[in-house]
């Protein structure tokens, strides 16, 4: 079960990894009056990337609960 | 910040999510780096050979392969490499391999951690180190000196060849030479012994699509892409005498023709060159062509080995020892007792072996000590195999005691072989039992 909760900590990092990056971006783009498609570019990939991130977890639970007898 | 102005620093990103990456990228450029990206091993490799790169960002899980793969191609003495992760039990395995070069970041990544670790790469001097056109440190006579050669040279635009020893630092003096001449261009560095003799062709001069196999597009040289700034031609020593023709030919035409082409492009990069044997020996060993080295030569300049310069030592050892404190979180500091010790120790590594030695010390000090704990003797195998054996001395000693010594070791080096000691020492071997019963007969009265 350890390892297969720190393979849950490691592939949900990947999606929020990306989330953060780009809401830094998101951020320095809205403060210094940068490009508008860039910045629209970054919400979408965060919102993108909090469905997968949702999904990993969503998966886990899913297989847990497959192998848990009710 | 500008970014048409001189970029901070030279990042490579390497990771196959590309969704981070281009983030990621976009964001440092942001801050003024410049960055280019990769998204596998392979991808990395090139970039890699192509250019330095200030800094590294490196995940693991590639789809060609480990990013552990790649750190074999990059110098972690001057690149910093950090190693992006989802799995801390990285940490021990990189420290145990790489050292206090290569540092990791767990995901998910925020700006507070990717900023810190470009400070170096503005080239702040902290308290009182100056860090003169951005890359050299030192305060001693000579290293004015250089400093002035510097000035005067860079805005000239005249190719400079530095000579010096392994370690001195040519590559930095290079960058301070491009720093100070004011070019718009890039600095690009390479060493032209780390290619084949096939390879090492279209490196610089780049190649038409099919010109050999493997060429699936046209590729520009580093002569192409360093037009307008600085190219630097590290062991310059070490390419082949038959592309020196090529070289001299650029060099005089201020063109290059890619391999497989038939028309020359006009370039304008400035070339340093540089390499560890003296003028003596580039005679001496043939290994350059005259007419190139005239041309690479305008304008030749010696750089200081350490020894020459102790007195920059503490302002040395402090500045590695800042910058691995930061990278760690350590507060490592180094005493007055230590700092005479090594400006004792000649350095035959010069710079880059103290900063190894620096770097050691850090590793094996105790993350809670407050003083570095350096070795009792200083040195590497390399240094400690070219200090010669010390020779006995002979004056003031008599004929008979100096054959004898010469007899005994003799026999003592061919494991008492008489036969073939007598023979190494040009006597007979009944005059050898000679000498050996007269020595015995001597102890024994002794005795």
């Amino acid at each position: 079960m350890r390892d297969r909760i720190d393979r849950l900590v490691h592939d949900a990092r990947g999606p929020l990894n990306t989330i953060v990056v780009n809401a830094e971006l998101a951020q320095l783009l809205q403060r210094s009056g940068g490009n508008p498609e860039r910045l629209q570019k970054a919400l979408a990939a965060i919102v993108n990337e909090s469905q997968r991130c949702n999904r990993i977890l969503q998966d886990f639970r899913d297989e847990l609960q497959r192998e848990t007898p009710p | 910040m500008d970014k048409r102005e001189v970029a901070l620093a030279r990042v490579l990103l390497v990771d196959d999510d590309t969704a981070f990456l281009e983030a990621t990228a976009d964001l440092l450029g942001l801050l003024g780096h410049s960055v280019q990206t990769a998204a596998s091993v392979a991808e990395a490799r090139e970039k890699l050979a192509k250019g330095h790169f200030d800094r590294v960002f490196l995940d693991l899980m590639l789809p060609d392969g480990s990013g552990f793969h790649l750190l074999d191609h990059v110098d972690t003495e001057r690149t910093r490499v950090t190693i992006i992760t989802g799995h801390p039990a990285v940490k021990a395995q990189v420290m145990n391999l790489y050292g206090l070069n290569v540092n990791y970041l767990i995901k998910p990544l925020s700006l507070d951690q990717l900023q810190p670790l470009f400070e170096p790469a503005a080239a702040e001097a902290d308290d009182d180190t100056a860090l003169h056109f951005g890359e050299l440190i030192g305060e001693t006579p000579v290293m004015r000196d250089l400093y002035d050669i510097i000035e005067r040279v860079a805005g000239t635009g005249a190719n400079v060849m530095l000579l010096g020893e392994s370690g001195v630092g040519k590559e930095m003096v290079a960058r301070a030479i491009h720093n100070a001449s004011g070019r718009s261009g890039p600095f690009l560095a390479t060493n032209c012994g780390a290619f084949s003799s096939e390879l090492i062709g279209s490196e610089l001069f780049g190649h038409e699509k099919g010109a050999f196999t493997g060429a699936l597009a046209r590729r520009s040289g580093l002569f192409e892409e360093a037009s307008g700034g600085t190219l630097f031609l590290d062991e310059i020593t070490e390419m082949p005498l038959g592309l020196q023709t090529n070289l001299l030919r650029v060099l005089e035409t201020r063109t290059v023709t890619p391999v497989g082409s038939t028309t020359a492009i006009a370039v304008d990069a400035r070339v340093i060159s540089a390499t560890n044997r003296s003028e003596e020996e580039l005679v001496e060993h043939r290994c350059m062509r005259e007419d190139l080295y005239y041309r690479l030569a305008v304008f030749p300049l010696q750089v200081p080995a350490l020894r020459e310069r102790t007195d920059d030592i503490p302002l040395l050892v402090r500045w590695f020892l800042r910058g691995l404190n930061r990278e760690n979180g350590t507060h490592f500091s180094v005493n007055d007792a230590d700092l005479a010790r090594l400006a004792d120790y000649d350095w035959p590594g010069n710079v880059r072996e103290l900063r190894h030695i620096v770097h050691r010390a850090c590793i094996m000090t105790k993350t809670d000590a407050g003083e570095l704990r350096f070795p009792e003797r200083f040195g590497s195998p390399f240094s400690r195999s070219k200090q010669p054996e010390a020779a006995p001395t002979l004056v003031g000693r008599t004929i008979e005691d100096v054959e004898r010594q010469l007899i005994l070791e003799t026999l003592s080096l061919y494991d008492n072989n008489k036969t073939r000691a007598a023979e190494v020492l040009g006597v007979s071997v009944k005059t050898l039992y000679n000498r050996l019963g007269a020595y015995e007969a001597d102890n024994e009265r002794s005795n």
